[in-house]
């Protein structure tokens, strides 16, 4: 078949090489047109539910809408795992689906399911969350005003009335979020006092309220043959028709809200606010929907604010904040720097060994277009350029070569040893003679990243476009090689006079006594070889652990978090101060901070203990690293009373997809009571206290929450005649400030509200807030309630419908896996778990320990896969295990160069080793193929004889392979942009790996091979 | 395990970004002040009704409503039977009185020319007697009435009525020319400076208020102080509040009856507690707590480096000599904690009872140190080494 193939590309060679123009011009096309982000899109199948219940608590809410929710989502199809939030106002339900699922479907779905929960009237409305992924914060912006003219309300008035629109009406915007400022609302603030002067119930006065708001259509009148509609327009047009609508009429004499309550304009409780270089102000998020192009949106924005400036007032401009595409473009640039100076060094590599101008042209030309084939494949499957997928390009500069350069040298060497014969001829049969082995490598080497696809999970995510495009761009290589190179080679090579260049002649003259001593001793030296890769595998199991790299953004964010339970003014006053204290404290590092508090409009689930602190940083920082540790240092001495994190804001993002647990290890206790889980964990706590390896562990602290809990008494309620339906209504818009009505003002509306007056001055208010009943009994609600201080939950997490608590750890100096097992066992020995709880564990341990189970099913199918495809191109199961024998040489060298460089173990790191194992069974069969063909041609030749001649012919391709893999990645291991760290664990070992593995291969497997077939022979 | 090290070593030895005032409690008496809702009332004594003491018809009120009028002022013209008949009766028993007592003078010289007997003159002397007692009784009824008798010659139907007091006339009753009867009020004069406030007082306080207590009003935008006279046996029904009665201490004649007003009713200190302010006050594991200083050596948290020790056993003796100072100066508040970190400890306190600044509570002794404002902060850096990394 393969042979079919050659001969059809040589006899149409006109053909082939249109069609390769063809293929350039359509990859060139499909290059230009691929999306660009900075990441592969990472987000699980998710769909969020959140439901708005004002000033309503974590209990009340998670038993009147998480809890239904939940049970109405769960057992849909498709469903992996539902987890929820519910804290004060908020509920939060995270449905998480099989991967494979359409997202549009699944929201549908959902809806219909939702419209079946039951939720009691006046607790909120379950919405959808905005359909967009988890790095969907494409754009901040501040709206800036200049003049100093208008209040933090007004502003925030145009974010919501202005911008927002206009920002929503671009195309692949899914939502925009404002955050900051304080939104209107129109304050009717009543006197309770004065309730019992008019002889009315607070009741009264929202009714009164309620039934003055209204418009109403007439229909038409047809005067004079002309039709008139009748229209009655009672909507509240001014504040002084809230103020005269009558409450209550008594002898003619109307009594109105005028003598009852002061109205006025005022702003509504928040939940978050916006802090910038010390003073507060007014941020928008605009969220990407789903499946659309980041950068695409990013610059769809950027033309609306033009329009956007002009729709709003002089002076007020919206700045932008953060601007994803900034990031991407740095991350996609590193990383086509790195492709870049990786073909050019792939490029001189080629020329050094060759020394010959045309053949170097055509492997060269090879490198493009194989390249150019992977974009079109990567366009046709929808795969963005991003970080992951451009760094398989980047690794697999080097490999893309190599079928070509065998191809290329084989020809080459033949039009030299028959200048006599037919050229068509020599090409067709030379590239025929390693077209089998060729194709089996670059076969292999797509398998060995087979088991990347298999990943799930956020790994899965991460590097399935990166193994994807491997294998698109060795597919491409194949085909480059084995159609175009021939015809290439036909049309272009020339027998040249000299074989050998002065760099080939120098190394074979060192390579050749080593080559003797290594068959000499292939025994010995395959023992001590052997010892060696134990040594270091054993190492290898010592070696730390890590999911991922740190993604290194360029910027410095933290995440600071106070105790719970934090008032949103300390929040933000704290907010100022750390702006303050930073801006004066590093004046020529940071150009401005920001800072997030708490949690804007749209389903998020920070409470107002929580803020996000943002840094822009002037340009040109020569030492980021030192600049954040320093800093971070400097924070967390300065401001003793909350806790810093770390962060950027892409990981940020990631930590908050994962949901929970970001710790390396976690214990997940489940049950019912908060407080029984709080002891729980706390008794776990003590009792792993003293175990070996455990550096620190925290429990979360869901508690701490302290509440006025109102309980009616209903004996007292009996006595005046009170409903308890009237306290709470009290409570709810009297107190709660929950809005009665709203006053529309042409598209804009704003709540109004019966607040009660000095009602929230502090706790005792709250006992003395009067109410009056029917009867004309004026009672405080000390009263007819019980009036208590309780901490309660600050938050209650559930995972598939029950409710757990995290204890964290950090784990030092000790495998992980031995770790948890002896504390399985403390726990099960020492600490008692009550009936109806349990415990799981969890972190970033899990989903390694996930990934690792998995790939220990997949690596051997792998394995047997690769055994097969080389017993097809060998026939042989020994060779195809003397080939295998390869790969342990490489490993060697990766793994001194993990351990020699002190790098975790990541998934990285465990793709340069899969990168290994195809490199090392390349070069296996490249030389083994040879030495059988050698072997076929001179069959009386002695073995050694022969596998020394066989080893110095293949040196070059055998290292120009090994070279060319090494240059291409050398760029990885040297950048330093955004991006670099996650590649770098991964160069590092394919270094260590190319080197060591090359060198054996030159070595150890002729005399391996010796050992093999000496008694045959 | 280097790194947390190495940042609580820096936590111990660092410069306090945010000063944690700290003062000694000390005893404060608890006066207490309430919010009441009141009305501006007149008690009955304080409102004079003018009531016409014999039935006839209204002939002319010599006022309108609403006049000020002096005791003493005519108030109306009432004609009356009644009158008229007394009168005529005063000017016959008058007339019969004075020929009976010429009569009597005629017989005493009689009796003393020894023509008459002792006996018959006594008996005209009774007989005179009686009828001047007969005059007097009515003289002093047509007195009431204020008709003045000794100028009465002729009989008289008419009745003039006199206010029996300063004030302002509320109400006629009756109109022109209407027929009245005896005791039937006739106008209301009220009486300046006769004001009351009503208060409406929650049950709650049944046991604190007292006679004598202050409580003042805002009326319009004045503040009017009263005192509490009286505190009604019974409960307002509709409100289900107890009713105090105050009087208005200061000239007020121009307040409104039945006018709702504001008031605040400020009780007498009762008891002597030991007090913290009210911005110490946290709420810490289901329980109220004020922040103190960990004086003693022993260092629980384990925040502290060691390197930090030597500062803080000085700052123990420091402290103490403070301490001692401060009891007997009354413990001012003082800011001190600026050079090294200091630890706290919750300490549970039971609050007694509460004024607009101090709390009074128990489980804290007089004259202890504790923080007396920005307790949040005091509680963070207990409860920040249980933070998780997670905020979500």
């Amino acid at each position: 078949m393969l042979n079919n193939l050659i001969d059809i590309s040589l006899k149409y060679k006109i053909l082939v090489i249109t069609l390769f123009i063809a293929i350039a011009a359509f990859g060139i096309k499909s290059y230009n047109e691929i999306p660009i982000d900075a990441f592969p899109d990472i987000t699980p199948k998710q769909v969020v539910i959140y439901t708005e219940s004002p000033g309503n608590s974590a209990e009340d809410i998670e038993k009147l809408l998480t809890f239904p929710i939940e049970s109405a989502l769960s057992g849909m199809a498709g469903v992996k795992m539902i987890m929820s939030n519910s804290f004060f106002g908020l509920s939060y339900v995270s449905v998480f689906f099989e991967d494979d699922m359409d997202i549009y479907f699944l929201r549908q779905l959902v809806s219909e399911r939702l419209s079946g929960v039951d939720i009691p009237n006046g607790w909120g409305k379950p919405v959808l969350g905005p359909n967009t992924t988890g790095l969907g914060q494409v754009f901040w912006y501040e709206i800036k005003d200049s003049t100093n003219s208008y209040s933090p309300r007004e502003i925030r008035e145009m974010q919501n009335y202005v911008v927002t629109p206009l920002f929503k009406s671009v195309s692949g915007v899914e939502e925009v979020i404002g955050w900051g400022g304080d939104e209107k609302q129109y304050n009717v603030l009543i006197d309770t006092k004065k309730l019992q002067n008019i002889d009315a119930t607070y009741d009264d006065v929202v009714n009164a309220i309620q039934k003055s708001n209204q418009a109403a259509g007439g229909q038409y009148l047809e005067f004079n043959r002309e039709q008139y509609l009748i229209r009655g327009t009672g909507l509240y047009s001014s504040l002084d028709d809230i103020r005269n609508s009558v409450v209550k009429s008594i002898d003619g004499q109307s009594v109105t809200i005028r003598d009852v309550a002061t109205v006025e304009t005022g702003s509504a409780p928040r939940f978050g606010a916006v802090s910038i270089d010390g003073s507060e102000a007014v941020m928008g998020m605009v969220l990407q929907r789903t499946a659309t192009n980041a950068a695409q949106v990013v610059d769809l924005i950027k033309e609306k604010i033009e329009t956007v400036n002009a729709a709003l007032p002089k002076g007020v401009t919206i700045e932008t904040i953060y601007d994803r595409t900034q990031m991407t473009h740095k991350a996609v640039n590193t990383i086509s720097t790195a492709l870049l100076s990786g073909v050019v060094l792939v490029t001189i590599v080629l020329f050094l060994f060759l020394f010959e101008f045309r053949s170097a042209f055509i492997v060269i030309i090879s490198l493009p277009l194989s390249l150019l084939i992977a974009f079109l494949l990567m366009d046709y499957y929808n795969l963005s350029a991003n970080l992951m997928s451009l760094s398989g390009l980047a690794i697999a500069v080097g490999m893309i070569v190599d079928g070509t350069i065998v191809i290329v040298e084989n020809s080459f060497r033949k039009l030299h040893d028959n200048p006599d014969e037919p050229r068509l001829k020599v090409i067709a049969d030379s590239a025929k003679e390693v077209a089998v082995p060729v194709t089996f490598a670059v076969l292999i080497i797509a398998a060995v990243f087979i088991p990347l696809l298999s990943l799930d999970g956020l790994a899965g995510k991460l590097y399935t476009p990166m193994a994807l495009n491997i294998v698109f761009v060795m597919l491409g290589s194949l085909a480059v090689a084995l159609i175009l190179v021939p015809v290439l080679a036909l049309l272009l090579l020339k027998p040249s006079t000299s074989g050998e260049n002065a760099l080939m002649k120098s190394i074979k003259k060192t390579y050749t006594p080593m080559l003797i001593f290594a068959l000499e001793n292939a025994k010995k030296l395959l023992i001590a070889v052997s010892i060696i890769f134990f040594v270091l595998a054993y190492s290898l199991t010592q070696q730390g652990r890590e999911f991922m790299p740190e993604l290194n953004e360029e910027s410095i964010m933290y995440r600071v978090i106070s105790i719970p339970g934090t008032g949103l003014e300390q929040s933000t006053q704290t907010a100022s101060k750390i702006e303050k204290h930073i801006l004066k404290n590093y004046p020529n590092e940071v150009e401005s901070v920001l800072s997030m508090v708490g949690r804007s409009e749209k389903g998020e689930t920070a409470q107002a203990n929580y803020m996000e602190v943002l840094l822009t940083l002037k340009p040109n920082i020569k030492n980021l690293e030192a600049l954040t540790h320093k800093m971070n240092n400097d924070l967390s001495k300065s401001f003793e009373y909350v806790k810093f994190v770390p962060t950027q804001p892409i990981a940020m993002r990631i930590e908050e997809l994962l949901e929970g647990v970001k710790a390396e290890l976690a214990v997940k206790i489940y049950g019912d009571d908060q407080k029984i889980l709080d002891s729980i964990a706390n008794s776990i706590q003590n009792k792993l206290k003293d175990i070996d390896g455990l550096d620190g562990m925290e429990v979360e602290t869901q508690l701490g929450q302290a509440q006025i809990q109102i309980k009616p008494n209903y004996l007292a309620l009996a006595r005046y005649g009170i409903s308890v339906d009237e306290v709470m209504n009290v409570i709810r818009n009297g107190i709660g400030e929950e809005a009665i009505s709203e006053k529309i003002e042409g598209i804009r509306r704003f709540p109004i509200v019966a607040k009660i007056k000095n009602a929230k001055d502090d706790i005792e208010s709250i006992k003395n807030v009067t109410m009056r009943a029917q009867s004309g009994a004026l009672v405080t609600l000390d009263q007819i309630c019980d009036i208590t201080v309780k901490h309660g939950a600050s938050f209650i997490k559930r995972e598939n419908l029950s409710r757990y608590m995290v204890l964290s750890m950090e784990v030092e100096n000790r495998d992980i896996a031995s770790f948890v097992e002896e504390a399985n066992q403390i726990i099960k020995e020492s600490v008692t778990i009550p009936n109806g709880y349990y415990i799981g564990w969890a972190g970033d341990f899990k989903n390694m320990q996930e990934a690792t189970q998995k790939l220990m099913i997949i690596i051997p199918i792998t394995l047997i896969l690769i055994i097969l495809l080389l017993y097809t191109a060998f026939n042989s199961i020994s060779k195809a295990f003397l080939i295998l024998l390869n790969v342990p040489f490489g490993l060697i060298g990766g793994i001194i160069a993990l351990v020699v460089s002190g790098i975790y173990l990541s998934v990285s790191a465990i793709i340069g080793f899969l990168a290994i194992f195809a490199i090392a069974i390349l070069n296996g069969i490249v030389l083994v193929s040879f030495i059988d063909e050698l072997r076929e041609k001179f069959p009386h030749v002695e073995l050694k004889v022969l596998l020394k001649d066989a080893s110095l012919l293949r040196l070059r391709p055998v290292l120009m392979t090994a070279f060319t893999t090494l240059f291409g990645i050398l760029p990885l291991l040297y950048a330093s942009g955004v991006g670099s760290e996650i590649q770098y664990p991964l160069s590092v070992v394919i270094t260590g790996g190319i080197i060591s593995s090359t060198l054996l291969t030159l070595l150890i497997l002729p005399s391996t091979y010796l050992l093999f077939y000496n008694k045959k022979h | 395990m280097i790194k947390t090290s190495i940042i609580t070593m820096l936590l111990s030895i660092s410069i306090f970004a945010i000063e944690i005032p700290t003062a000694y409690t000390k005893l404060h008496s608890f006066g207490k002040s309430v919010e009441l809702n009141s009305k501006v009332i007149q008690l009955s004594n304080a409102k004079q009704s003018v009531t016409s003491l014999v039935s006839g018809q209204i002939e002319k009120y010599f006022v309108e409503a609403g006049q000020y009028v002096k005791k003493g002022q005519k108030i109306a013209l009432i004609e009356s039977i009644t009158i008229s008949k007394m009168t005529a009766d005063y000017i016959s028993l008058k007339k019969q009185y004075i020929s009976l007592s010429n009569n009597y003078e005629a017989n005493k010289k009689l009796y003393e020319k020894g023509m008459l007997s002792m006996q018959e003159l006594n008996k005209l002397k009774i007989e005179k007697n009686s009828m001047n007692s007969k005059i007097v009784g009515l003289q002093s009824q047509l007195k009431t009435l204020d008709i003045d008798t000794k100028n009465l010659k002729a009989t008289t139907a008419k009745f003039t009525l006199y206010a029996h007091s300063s004030g302002r006339v509320s109400k006629l009753h009756k109109p022109l020319h209407a027929v009245i009867r005896e005791d039937e009020t006739l106008i209301s004069i009220i009486k300046n400076q006769a004001f009351y406030i009503q208060s409406y007082l929650p049950l709650q306080y049944s046991d604190v208020v007292k006679v004598g207590q202050k409580l003042t009003i805002n009326y319009l935008d004045r503040t009017i102080v009263t005192h509490v006279t009286q505190i009604l046996p019974e409960l307002d029904l509709k409100t289900q509040r107890i009713v105090i009665l105050s009087s208005v201490d200061e000239k007020a004649d121009d307040l409104f009856i039945n006018t709702f007003l504001k008031s605040t009713l400020y009780f007498e200190p009762t008891d002597k507690h030991v007090a913290i302010k009210k911005s110490a006050l946290s709420f810490f594991n289901n329980e109220w707590v004020v922040f103190v200083p960990i004086a003693d050596e022993h260092d629980e948290g384990n925040e502290h480096g060691n390197n930090s020790h030597d500062k803080h056993e000085e700052k123990d003796a420091r402290e103490h000599d403070d301490h001692d100072d401060h009891e007997e100066k009354d413990a001012p508040e003082h800011d001190e904690h600026e050079e090294s970190s200091v630890a706290y400890e919750p300490r549970i306190v039971e609050i007694i009872t509460q004024d607009e600044n101090y709390v009074g509570v128990n489980g804290i002794e007089v004259g202890e140190e504790y923080v007396s404002d920005k307790s949040y902060y005091a509680k963070s850096l207990i409860l920040k080494s249980a933070l998780g990394g997670h905020g979500h």
